[in-house]
């Protein structure tokens, strides 16, 4: 498959629940009451119980690993948060080829994740993959 | 002096010096179900009797313990655990996740046993309006055959 620069990746989708980020929560052994705790929540400011940063990361890297193909692979993934995004929200993840190494075959994706109606900027990344 | 000012101070007196942590023995069950509750579909990840099952990039670098667990005593009243954050054991502080940089140099197994070695690499003041720190942590992940992830993790702390 030939990659050029800008070329945009696909976009990956998922809305964590409730229910998704106490399963999540578990798994990891993350407690941190702002991630299910409503009234503990808005005590710190937030408007209601946030997604994990490591969940972000999860999405950035779906997005990353759909691009690279079946047999592709992620080399590093990254994300900065940027704002929360809160349970049952939409997220996004889509973006563009920001380098391609022919030398090494290493693919640099610039990644943006939105959420609320698609009008908040809740991480920014980067990923390096390998492509099929 | 504030409360994040006294972690700042705290923070800054660990800076370069490392801890080490046993997360345990990986469990392809457990895996699974990391990456259901991430929202993958793919047998691969989520179904530990699939020929092709490998464990998810992420799920070892995501967790905070091992299947142990953790004592009542290693809480914060926040939830967190009291040594996730370094200098904010006991102070009233709101922490927060700013991202990750994950670097992948093995492929996690099931049955590995993982150690990470964590160090406080940097402590920044930010923000003018409403200051809070920015701490950097670097964690090396590895199990017996070698390293499989770095990590550079930071922390808001309020």
């Amino acid at each position: 498959m030939r990659v050029h620069t800008g070329q945009p990746v696909p976009p990956v989708e998922f809305t964590p629940d409730a229910v998704t980020l106490l399963r999540f929560g578990a798994v990891t052994r993350n407690a941190h009451r702002i991630h299910y705790d409503t009234g503990f929540a808005r005590s710190e400011g937030l408007e209601g119980p946030v997604v994990m940063a490591q969940l972000h990361g999860c999405l950035m890297h779906r997005a990353a690993m759909a691009f690279a193909g079946p047999g592709g692979r992620v080399l590093e993934v990254e994300w900065q948060n940027r704002a929360p995004a809160l349970a049952g929200e939409r997220l996004v993840v889509s973006g563009t080829v920001g380098a391609v190494d022919p030398a090494t075959g290493r693919v640099t994706l610039d990644l943006v994740e939105h959420g609320g109606r698609g009008d908040v900027v809740c991480c920014r990344g980067r990923a390096v993959v390998l492509m099929e | 002096m504030s409360a994040w000012e006294v972690a700042e101070e705290r923070a800054r007196a660990v800076i370069d010096r490392p801890d080490h942590r046993d997360l345990g023995v990986v469990r392809a069950e457990d895996a699974a179900e990391f990456a259901r509750a991430a929202g993958e579909t793919s047998p691969r990840l989520t179904d530990p009797g699939h020929p092709g099952f490998t464990v998810h990039p992420l799920y070892v670098v995501s967790l905070l313990r091992g299947a142990g667990g953790a004592g009542p005593c290693e809480f914060r009243p926040d939830g967190m655990y009291r040594d996730e954050v370094p200098g904010t054991d006991g102070l009233d502080v709101r922490l927060m996740a700013g991202g990750q940089e994950v670097r992948f140099t093995g492929e996690v197994r099931a049955g590995d046993r993982i150690a990470v070695r964590r160090v406080l690499t940097d402590v920044e003041r930010k923000g003018s309006g409403a200051p809070f720190l920015l701490l950097t942590v670097e964690k090396t992940y590895s199990a017996e055959r070698g390293t499989l992830a770095r990590v550079r993790e930071r922390f808001i702390v309020r």
